[in-house]
This record gives C-alpha cells, structure tokens and sequence, in this order.
C-alpha cells in the first residue's frame, strides 16, 4: 500500500518533470523560430527542418555575407587608398579615421599611423579645412572651399642635426599648394572630406598668362616698326595702293592697341601698387567727364545719358585708370543702344556690408540695349572673350575709339576696378533686359561724415 | 604619446571633454599664429601688401581665441581641480598661448613695418633677414608639432635651433649698426633693426613653448 502511494508519487513527480521540459522544448523551439522570423532574409524559411538547424544554416549564411561585405569593404578601401584624388574622414570630436595616401601626399600628413586615432588639427595645421569640417558639421550640408594649404617644414627629433636641415632647406622650409576641399555629411556625426590637387592648374594658368605676355612683348617692337614704315610710306603712294596701306595701318593699330592693352592688364595683375597712382576724386565728377569724351557719338545716335549726380562720392583711386573703366563701360553701353534712348547711370554711397565703418561708392550702368547674351554672362571678364562665337569684327562705325573691340576692354575693367578694391558684375536688367553693369568702389574715408 | 591619445576613451568624464576642447582649440589658435607669422613674412619679403589687411582680422581671432582658453583654463582648474600631468598640462596651456598671443603681435608689428618698408628699395640684407624669418618659423613649426604629440625631446630641442636665430640677429646687428657712408635717410634701418629684433622675440617665444611641453610631460623645467 505504501508502496504503491510512493509509485504513484514517482509517476506524477515525473509526468509533471516532463510536460514541464515538453513545454519549455516547445517554448524555446517557438522563441527560436521567431528569431530566425525576424532576422532571416531568405524566403524559404518554412522548409522542415528543426528550428536549430534553420538557426546553424542562418548563422552560416550571415557569415557569409559579412564576409563577403568584408570583402567589399576592403576593395572600396583600395579604390579610394588607390584614387588620384586626397580623402579623408573625421569623427564627431575632429578626430583623423582614415585618409588615403593622396590626401596624406597634399596636406602632408607623416605623423599618422593606420588605426590610430589622433585629432586632425595635431596632424594637419590647417585653420581653412579645419572651417570647412565645422561649417559641413554644422550645416549639414555639401561645402566646397579653395585654399592655398602652407606647410612649414618642422625639425623632428628623430633627426638630430639641425644645421643639415638648415643648409639643404633654406628655401624650402615653406611650402604651399592650392587644394580645393569638398566636404560632405557622414553619419555618425562623421564628416568626409574630398581634396583635389588646383596646384598643376595654378601653375598652368600662369605659365598661359606669363607666355602670352612675352608674346606681347616680342610683338610690340615689330609693330611699332611697321606702323611707322607704313605711315612713312602712306605719304608717298596713290591709290589704289593708298587705300590698301591705309587699310594695312587702320589693323596694326588696332594690333599693336591689343598688345598693350595685353601688357596693361598683366602689369595690373602682377603688381597693381606699381601702376595704381591714387589721387582724391570725385566718381560723379569723373563719370560726367568721361560722358563728355563721348557725346559726339551719342548725338550722332540721339542717345541721351540720365545720370543725376547728388551723392557726395570722393573716393581714393587712379584717375586716368577709372576713366578708362567708364570710358569703355559706357562706350558699351553706347554701342549696344539703339537710336533715341537713354543710358541711366545712378551712383550712390552706402556702407559696405562687410564692414561697417567703411562706406562704398556703388554705380549702376544701364543701357536700353539687348543686353549679354545669358550664355555669355559667366564669361564677359575673361580675357579676349568675344560674345560673338564668329569671332568677325565689323569695320565699323566708330573706329576711332580705343577699345573697338579687342576683347580685353572688360577684362582690363574688372582688373582695374580690383586693383582699386572694388568689384563689378554683369547682368541683364530683369525689366527692360539692357545690360547692367554694376560695380563698387570703396570711398575715402569718412566722406559721409563730410556730407 | 600624443596631445588627444590622453583623453581618447570610449566614454569620456567630464573633465575629458573639456579638456579636449580646450586641446582643439590651443591647436587652433596655434595654426593661425602659424599663418600670421607666414603672412608677415610674405608681406616682408615678397611685398604682399594686402596681408597686412588680412593679418588684422586673423589677429582678433587669435585674440578671442586667447581669451576663451584662458577663460576655459581657469574654469577647468577651479571646478575639476586637476592633480599631477593635468594640472601641469592645465597650467602650462595658460602660459603657452599667451607665448602664440605674442607671436602673433609681433607678427602684426611685421607687416605694419613692411608697409612702411615698401617705399625704399630692397636692402642688401634682407635675404638674410628671410632666411631668418624662415628659421623663425622653422621653430614654431617644430613646437607646434611637439605640442600635439607631446614630444617632450622635440620640445627641448628647439632651444638648440633657436641658437642659429641669435647668431643671424647678432651678426644683422652688426652689419646694420657698423654701416658707414650711408646714403639717405635712416629709417629704412631703423625699421630693420626692428625687424630683426622682433624675429628674435618670437624665436624666443617659440622655444617657450617647447620647454613648457616638455614641462607638461616630464614635470622638469630646464
């Protein structure tokens, strides 16, 4: 009898131990499947077979595939390490990750090892990619900037002789280059930074300009020479061969014009304190005078000029140089107007957005004409650029001015107006679409008080 | 050891973070002294006059940078009451970017004298005065390295480059000074003996900071 109760004891004590591990089996086979629910890709995850092999094959298969991201990873890693172009990108504290061997090459980074994780600023002494970083960070948002990246050369303590490095480097211990930086947004608070080398550009630009000016140079004295044997010989001929000499002098003007306008324009760039005499004038004084020069063409034309001068504008700045720029901005203006119209030029003083205590001469020109073409616009300061793609010049009319089109009369402008600090642009008027040529000119000081 | 691998931890105190702003921005104000000092020379000895415009407005920001560290120092010290290569490397922060504040002074002084230079001719020495300005960058150059990565040896050995400024500036002096038969007036001299003088100071002051970073690693002064 109490054997059996004890029996029984045993049989419930077990069959209560087992439905219990059944439930539990159950339980995790279920929590199982709804793991590999959760995290498994492939469709196929109702074929039969148990829960812990689905599981062994998931785990087979995401190993798998990290290792071929890996992989991936890797080749991106060698294309970007292997790109003709400077990357490279910090965390959230400005910290260096990565940067591939361009960027180490531009911005000479020696002191930076693979893994390591120093900040930018010890490795790199650069304020400008420092701003770019933080201006993307802040914004958000794709940030371009072009800057010339200086790095002086340090004595490092491995090299223990500082009269060898004093003797072998003596010109070299600044060196620079120009680097335009595109910064982009990462996640993580991550920024990556894009550095293509401008330095060949620069370098290739200038050579351009530097041969071309020795061009000039060469040219000038034949020239000269031609016109004179020309003019010698204009006296003694008739026509028709007259008329053809004639012909001949009319285009080595204009050849030998273009040549120092050349040689102007470079001087102006090399070295506008060289060239530059500044003298107290006053802008609307200048403007009317130079409207004076030509108003035997404007009467021909019947084009009237409305300019009102009202504004004391005294500003500091080269008097024969700023009436070449007026010269030859209203000569424009004059040429592209059409019969009985007028060109409006207002002048005013305000203070300069930048700083505050300075004020500037502002002077809009506007003609009645067609104005730029709108492929044109980007283009119309550059040298020798011709709106016309034909590249013909009409024989025309007023001939008898200095800047009948060679091409460089805005170019030597722009140069000239920059050389005074000062800038100028170009646009259509959004009304009546005349050419609007709008440029500034910082004022002596204090000329508002004086009003 | 570098100047951040102290403070690169996954999960940073408090004082870390300060810290390491602190770090950033010492480096920060740190390249702009470097790029005054640059523009200086450029405004000297290639006649860039337009620097002298630029270094104006480098020059507050080096200033409020100056402030804010300062600022940021002596908060740092008051609050966290640092111990040990903290405090020093606290302390001696303090001390360090009042030695870029000077350099970058001088560095202004420079291109007001260079425009006042521009309208004489070139002097005969004033290739050697580059060569100084350049061996005067050299040094900062060098103690900004061994800022950033605490390189106490570097540091010290600045003082070794700073012995070839002197001898330029004593052997400028004399060539200026013992000068006979003088045509003109004087101040273009004048203006190089100052110079020369002024390139001397901020050699002076970049071996400073060299000494106060081995200060902060090894707890020495030399």
């Amino acid at each position: 009898m109490f054997n059996d109760m004890a029996t029984l004891d045993f049989f419930l004590g077990l069959a209560l131990g087992l439905s219990l591990y059944l439930w539990q089996q159950y339980y995790f086979r279920s929590q199982l499947k709804k793991i590999i629910k959760v995290f498994s890709a492939s469709g196929d995850r109702n074929i039969s077979l148990s829960p812990l092999s689905l599981i062994r094959r998931e785990l087979y298969l995401l190993d798998q595939k990290r290792r071929e991201l890996e992989q991936i990873e890797e080749n991106w890693r060698i294309v970007v390490e292997q790109a003709p172009i400077g990357y490279l990108v910090v965390n959230g504290d400005n910290q260096l990750i990565w940067c591939n061997s361009e960027a180490q090459f531009l911005l000479k980074i020696d002191r930076w090892r693979f893994g390591e994780l120093r900040l930018l600023l010890e490795l790199v002494r650069s304020y400008e990619l420092d701003q770019l970083i933080e201006k993307t960070r802040q914004t958000q948002k794709k940030q371009e900037k072009e800057w010339i990246f200086y790095f002086t050369k340090y004595a490092s303590s491995v090299e223990k002789n500082p009269a060898a490095t004093n003797s072998t480097a003596s010109s070299r211990i600044v060196n620079s280059i120009e680097i335009k930086g595109y910064g982009f947004p990462l996640s993580n608070n991550q920024v990556g930074v894009f550095l293509v080398n401008l330095q060949p550009l620069v370098e290739l630009s200038q050579s351009r300009d530097r041969a071309f000016s020795d061009l000039a140079h060469e040219l000038k004295t034949p020239l000269t020479s031609i016109s004179l044997v020309g003019e010698n010989l204009l006296n003694r001929l008739q026509n028709p061969e007259y008329r053809w000499v004639e012909q001949m002098l009319k285009e080595v003007t204009r050849l030998s014009n273009l040549v120092q306008e050349w040689l102007d324009i470079s001087r102006l760039q090399d070295d506008p304190t060289q060239v530059i005499n500044y003298e107290t004038l006053d802008l609307c004084e200048l403007i009317v005078s130079v409207w004076g020069i030509l108003e035997p063409i404007a009467k021909k034309k019947q084009v009237t000029l409305n300019h009102h001068p009202t504004v004391n504008s005294i500003i500091e700045g080269d008097k024969s140089r700023l009436m070449q720029v007026f010269l030859n901005l209203l000569d424009n203006a004059l040429k592209h107007s059409p019969p009985n119209s007028t060109i409006s030029v207002n002048v005013t003083v305000e203070q300069s957005e930048t700083n505050h205590n300075k004020t500037q001469a502002i002077v809009d020109i506007i003609d009645s004409g067609s104005g730029f073409a709108e492929s044109d616009l980007p283009y119309v300061f550059e040298r020798l650029y011709r709106g016309d793609k034909s590249r013909t010049r009409s024989p025309d009319l007023n001939s008898n001015n200095i800047f009948s089109g060679s091409g460089l009369g805005l170019a030597i402008a722009k140069q000239i107006i920059s050389s005074h600090k000062g800038s100028i642009q170009a646009q259509n008027h959004p009304k009546h679409h005349g050419a609007w040529v709008h440029l500034t000119l910082p004022c002596k000081r204090n000329s508002l008080k004086e009003n | 050891m570098s100047l951040s691998q102290k403070t690169i931890r996954l999960e940073k105190t408090n004082f870390e973070r300060s810290l390491s702003k602190i770090q950033q921005d010492v480096l920060r104000m740190g390249t702009l002294v470097e790029q005054s000092f640059r523009m200086s020379h450029q405004c000297l000895f290639q006649r860039d006059i337009d620097a002298a415009k630029k270094i104006i407005y480098l020059e507050k920001r080096i200033d409020q940078y100056y402030r804010q560290i300062e600022l940021d120092c002596a908060t740092l010290m008051t609050l966290q009451a640092p111990v040990a290569q903290d405090l020093r490397f606290v302390s001696a922060l303090m001390q360090l970017v009042r030695d870029l504040e000077r350099i970058g002074d001088y560095a202004q002084d420079l291109t007001e004298m260079a425009v006042k230079l521009v309208k004489y001719p070139s002097h005969s020495c004033l290739s050697e005065v580059a060569m100084m300005s350049e061996q005067a960058q050299l040094m900062l150059a060098t103690s900004l390295v061994a800022l950033a990565d605490l390189d106490a040896e570097t540091g010290l050995s600045i003082k070794q480059l700073d012995d070839l400024v002197d001898d330029a500036y004593e052997s400028l002096y004399e060539k200026l000074a013992y000068q006979k038969d003088v045509p003109g007036i004087v101040e273009p001299i004048l203006i190089l003996g100052l110079i020369i003088r002024h390139l001397e100071r901020m050699a002076d002051h970049a071996t400073n900071i060299g000494q106060r970073v081995a200060y902060i690693v090894t707890g020495e002064r030399k």
